[in-house]
């Protein structure tokens, strides 16, 4: 039992979340009248888990461990790696709380407030184990959990039509997306007889399978993979739902779950298909399965679908929903080096997409609620009757192409730094031509609020002190890490551990 | 008072006008009395660079130096592990800037308080007073090259505002525009300078780069490098100082408010390049020394002869600065550093009261500012007079003021560098220089303040300034006086400036490179047995410190001569009328016009560049409009008999394959659309055909 008992010292954050979505489920329960102080239940167990991420965050180890053929092997790991991005997971959903106070549509359902935040915390929890678990068979049920939650999510306001039809699509697409993943983890367990990835590890460094098994089956599991993380062409469920569901959902999907998706796939294949790291950083993949071809692939033709799509939308959450997209793409670009550096990119990538995607969907929603509108038609002119919104949203724009002085430039320099270093000079200059692109419909958004006139007279919208405090604090930071990112690089630097075996 | 809290001190002192900038243009209009806080903000940023002042030159002789690290830039490919640091670097001569800048930049203020009184956009003026004292503070206090380019193009930025500040006036914007892009010029020429340094070096840090310079360590292997560098980051000082031949954007730059001509003109911006020559004195080798020498004499020379004729008050204000900044950039060249610095100083406090001054003299004659139709103003404006008088005999080098000090120093390190070297050409022009200063300072109070008012509507209507606006005039004033520097008014040496505070640092470049004088003695490097710590020691030869003591009594007395004689000069023409200066210039009509012309050097530039880039714009549009069009109507003509020919090849051959073509993308388009039109059996066919595409494309065998 001292092994359960360290067990459960590692996945302390993991329980402190249980915890609080057990309060919460029996709170909504008991009290039937007043619900007001639900959402502050969410927000305490976030914070207690927060902290819980924070004390935990030097400490590395396996839980659950089994004893095996291999010798001592656990189901989840805990490790730098994993808590940054379950703190960014913490971060994003602390703010998409806040962001649930200031929105029309969440005020409007408050007698159902209390499924809300549950099947938030119901999510989180399983973005954490999805961020943590080395296990298929975990991996399965902790994505699982986390797309039945946002499946619900995605239709929860059921005020207009497109809610219901974003959910259901999301439902359908999900199921089949998931059917294949699963399908490829059988037939990896079948061409291994393990669903621990360590194993599988070790069982593919002296491969006896069939090869085109196993890409059959690691081509399944990346749909799976790629359907979390919106990556073409597994992506087609994400501007339709995007649009449909409620727009702090919109903006909590392209974050938080894309941030577990990609630690589902960084430490998947990391674990399952390395074999060493070298000295100077560079991992070393099993020669079983051309991984680098498939994720350039994959990732230039994210970007490019993801941007030249979104050079045709009118609807601003349809817009970003694409950039979103093209962002994956972007990121991938770090994971297809193979290498620490490229993780480094990575992950200061990921801070900095939190801060200006999170921020742009704010101010879209800001918009939306006082004018109703999404359209980008109808931004005309809002740059000066709403000053403050403007340049705001102008900062988290210019962000979002990576221009300097903002912190998205930091996350482009990084990247590019890790594909120079390993030479890959072509897509280097492919996603530099991409960015270019991007250039376009972002700053359309900016033409329409300034230099556009309006045709009627725009109405003017004006954050009350809570929206302007969450503004600023998504503002400040995209421009401070645009000039002082030192300590961000730092924090991604000290966050490089992958628990491996050896 | 620690290291620490000198070093938090000024980085409160870099970024309060900051912070004044800020507030104001983003409040200014909503509260427009929101310039008073700006004015504070620099009363408080004055007061804390007196206080760093008074403790970094009392407790620590040694530089403070604070920095971090702002990129680390792991292992680029091409250059190497490298990062990039910023920081400051605390030091006798920044302190000393910072107290000069910000003395200014306050008098500045507070002057400009009743001068700019009723400007429609008065609080934005303000704001970019602020600005342009953070800009000029990060100047003065940075430790690397990469935060001197930054803020030395902040500068030219905020100088582009402020000298545009009336931008309704077309001569106006276009002198901002023109001084904004002649610095450019220079500034190229810095930035490959800094990248000469920084691809050798790996750093932008001025330590780091002397101390490799110092272990032998020559750009690209070569000292001749080592020149280039010099001589091309002095191209950056040569825009910013108004040096030959990059000076004709400072006479222009008067177009801008009277006061921020003070502020720029005189203390600050233009004194920034002198600054940045002191910054890399250390690593300048002989030839880059010369060179600079060289440029500064003629600078020098060059602007007295036009200053002799010009009737703008200002003008003549402008091309003596042109010509003081050539005196400063000279004295560096010759090696005579701390009197370089020292007359910077000087020179800052009795060039500001007189552009400060020469505002006071405009507001009272309602915007007029040509000489000829002033005179007489004594009577009117006492303390004006006064003020302008002691500063004028400052600049003129007459004994018991600061100018005859420093000037005194410059002229001596000429001669002496004259005899040392046997380039004799340079104390000459200095010494004619000094002569020609006296007398067109002379000719300009004496035609403003002395004599009979030539405009009498204009001269009933004059009055004393405001009391916001003589009080900074005597300040400066007083600081022109010796007593602050020195107690023994002959001897600027035994005073505490130059005995303690300015040291002339140890050059790092290799010895066979320096001048000789510039060698300290052998047999003083092996008892030190330190020098390469002891910056600020001694850095002269035995030699050089006896040609100084040599040369100071013969150039006090030369200059001496040659400054009664101007002002002889000036009053025989102007006051008792002896000689008619009019019947003079009739004589010698072509010098005059060369003089009054300014050398004709805005003519030739716009014969040359300017009319050489339209022109060869022009060249570029007729090309485009005879060649290229002629070209694409030939062959347009070309095309037309093609077409009729294709024209046939279409319908029949060409049609046929198009709607296939047409019929195939239609379908293509149909399947690109059913893609995103919100079928999602469409997209889950679409996944599995992902699958199984993916699968062919990247099978193992």
């Amino acid at each position: 039992m001292a092994n359960l008992y360290q067990s459960l010292e590692l996945i302390k954050p993991e329980i402190a979340l249980s915890i609080a979505l057990i309060v919460l489920v029996t709170c909504d329960l008991i009290f039937h009248k007043d619900k007001k102080f639900i959402p502050y239940i969410a927000l305490g167990g976030l914070l207690i888990t927060g902290i819980f991420l924070l004390a935990n965050s030097s400490v590395s180890g396996f839980a659950f461990i089994q004893t095996d053929l291999m010798g001592k092997i656990g189901l989840v790991a805990v490790d730098s790696f994993g808590t940054f991005f379950k703190l960014l997971v913490i971060i994003t959903s602390i703010l998409i709380v806040f962001f649930s106070f200031s929105s029309e549509e969440i005020q409007k359902i408050t007698d159902r407030i209390g499924e809300y935040y549950a099947l938030l915390l119901g999510m989180i929890l399983g973005m954490f184990f999805l961020i943590s678990a080395t296990d298929l068979i975990l991996i399965y049920l902790s994505l699982e959990l986390m797309s039945l939650s946002s499946y619900v999510l995605a239709g929860f306001t059921k005020l207009r039509d497109r809610n219901s039809e974003a959910a259901l699509k999301y439902l359908i697409y999900g199921s089949v997306s998931s059917g294949l993943m699963l399908f490829g983890i059988s037939l990896l367990y079948g061409l291994t007889g393990s669903t621990n990835l360590y194993v599988i590890n070790m069982m593919l460094q002296s491969p006896n399978a069939n090869m085109f098994t196993l890409a059959f089956a690691n081509i399944l599991i990346l749909a799976g993979i790629g359907y979390k993380i919106s990556a073409a062409p597994f992506h087609f469920w994400t501007p339709d739902v995007y649009e449909g569901a409620p727009i702090t959902i919109t903006a909590y999907l392209s974050v938080a779950s894309k941030a577990a998706g990609f630690a589902l796939l960084i430490r998947f294949i990391k674990t399952t298909f390395v074999s060493f790291v070298d000295s100077t950083g560079n991992w070393q993949l099993i020669q079983v399965f051309d991984w680098k071809s498939v994720l350039i692939a994959l990732s230039i033709l994210t970007m490019t679908l993801g941007n030249f799509s979104a050079i045709w939308q009118n609807n601003i959450k349809r817009m970003l929903a694409f950039s979103s997209i093209a962002h994956a793409g972007y990121l991938m670009l770090g994971l297809v080096v193979f290498s620490n550096g490229g993780l480094l990119a990575i992950l200061v990538y990921f801070v900095i997409y939190l801060l200006m995607n999170l921020g742009a969907f704010l101010v879209a929603m800001l918009i939306a609620n006082k004018t109703g509108f999404e359209d980008i038609n109808d931004y005309n002119g809002l740059g000066h009757t709403s000053p403050f919104l403007g340049i705001a949203m102008v900062i988290f724009l210019v962000s979002l192409v990576g221009l300097p002085p903002t912190a998205g430039f930091i996350g482009k320099l990084y990247l590019f730094i890790a594909l120079v270093d390993a030479k890959m000079l072509a897509v280097a200059v492919i996603a530099l031509l991409n960015s270019v692109v991007s250039l376009y419909y972002y700053v359309r958004v900016i033409k329409h609020m300034y230099l556009t006139a309006p045709e009627k007279e725009t109405q003017a919208v004006k954050p009350n002190l809570h929206d302007t405090i969450l503004v600023t604090v998504l503002v400040i930071p995209t421009l401070l890490f645009g000039i002082y990112f030192q300590p961000l690089v730092n924090w991604a630097k000290n966050s490089l551990e992958i628990l491996g075996l050896m | 008072m620690s290291e620490s809290l000198i070093i938090n001190l000024s980085v409160a002192i870099l970024f309060l006008p900051l912070l004044g900038f800020t507030v104001v243009v983003l409040l200014g209009k909503r509260f427009p009395k929101l310039y008073l806080f700006e004015v504070g903000i620099i009363s408080i940023a004055f007061i804390l660079s007196l206080i760093v002042m008074f403790a970094k030159l009392s407790y620590y002789p040694n530089n403070i130096v604070a920095q971090f690290t702002w990129i680390t830039m792991g292992s680029a490919p091409s250059a190497g592990s490298f990062n990039i640091d910023l920081g400051i670097s605390i030091d006798n001569i920044t302190v000393m800037m910072l107290f000069v800048v910000n003395l200014i930049s306050l008098l500045v203020h507070l002057f400009s308080i009743e001068y700019m009184h009723g400007d429609k956009r008065y609080t934005r003026y303000f704001s970019y007073l602020g600005i342009f004292t953070f800009s000029m503070l990060g100047i003065v206090l940075t430790n690397n090259l990469l935060m001197m380019y930054i803020f030395w193009e902040l500068v030219g930025l905020s100088s582009y505002l402020l000298i545009g500040f009336w931008f309704e006036k077309k001569s106006a914007a276009d002198a901002s525009k023109k001084a904004f892009i002649v610095n450019r010029i220079g500034d190229i020429g810095m930035f490959i300078g800094i990248l000469i340094l920084f691809a050798n070096y790996q750093t932008f840090t001025f330590d780091a780069i002397y101390a490799q310079i110092e272990a032998g360590n020559m750009p690209f292997g070569d000292s001749a490098w080592l020149t280039a560098a010099g001589i091309l980051i002095f191209l950056g000082a040569v825009g910013k100082s108004a040096q030959f031949p990059l000076h004709v954007w400072l006479p222009d730059a008067m177009e801008g408010p009277t006061p921020v001509s003070a502020l720029i003109h005189a203390a600050t911006m233009v004194a920034a390049g002198v600054y940045l020559v002191t910054r890399i004195f250390v690593m300048l080798t002989a030839d880059a020394m010369l060179t600079i020498a060289v440029v500064g004499a003629f600078t020098s020379f060059v602007a007295a002869t036009i200053a002799l004729t010009q009737n703008d008050i200002k003008k003549v204000l402008a091309y003596s600065t042109v010509s003081q900044l050539g005196y400063m950039v000279m004295s560096l060249g010759v090696g005579a550093y701390a009197f370089a610095f020292f007359h910077l100083v000087t020179h800052a406090f009795f060039k500001a009261c007189m552009f400060l001054g020469s505002g006071s003299v405009i507001h009272a004659m309602h915007h007029e500012q040509d000489i000829r139709n002033m005179g007489g103003l004594k009577k009117k404006m006492p303390i004006t007079y006064y003020t302008f008088l002691i500063s004028t005999l400052a600049i003129s080098g007459v004994p018991l003021t600061s100018g005859f000090l420093s000037k005194d120093g410059i002229l001596a390190g000429t001669l002496a560098f004259g005899k040392l070297t046997g380039h004799w050409l340079i104390p000459l022009m200095a010494f004619t220089v000094a002569g020609m200063t006296a007398f067109y300072m002379f000719r300009l109070v004496l035609l403003t303040f002395h004599g009979e008012p030539r405009d009498h509507h204009k001269y009933d209507h004059a009055h004393e300034s405001p009391k916001l606006m003589v009080a900074p005039l005597v300040i400066l004033a007083a600081l022109s006086v010796f007593i602050w520097y020195t107690p023994n008014p002959i001897a600027a040496d035994s005073g505490w400036v130059l005995s303690s505070w300015i040291k002339t640092p140890t050059q790092v470049v290799p010895n066979e490179t320096r001048f000789d004088f510039m060698k300290p003695d052998a047999a003083f490097e092996t008892n030190s047995g330190q020098h390469a710590e002891s910056h600020g020691t001694i850095t002269h030869s035995t030699l050089y410190t006896e040609t100084m003591h040599w040369a100071h009594y013969k150039a006090m007395f030369a200059s001496l001569a040659v400054a009664g004689l101007g002002i002889l000069l000036a009053f025989a023409f102007y006051f008792w009328k002896k000689l008619n200066a009019d019947k003079l210039a009739e004589k010698i009509k072509p010098l005059y016009n060369f003089s009054l012309n300014k050398w004709y050097l805005d003519e030739v530039y716009d014969a040359t560049a300017v009319n050489g880039t339209l022109n060869s714009g022009k060249g570029f549009s007729w090309f485009d409009q005879k060649i290229v069009d002629g070209a694409v109507n030939g062959s347009a003509y070309v095309t037309r008999v093609v077409s009729k020919i294709s024209g046939w090849f279409d319908t029949y051959v060409v049609d046929g394959f198009v709607n296939f073509t047409a019929l195939l993308s239609g379908f293509v388009g149909l399947l690109f659309r059913k893609l995103q039109t919100g079928k999602v059996q469409t997209y889950v066919a679409f996944v599995v055909f992902a699958v199984i595409v993916l699968l062919l494309l990247f099978k193992p065998f």
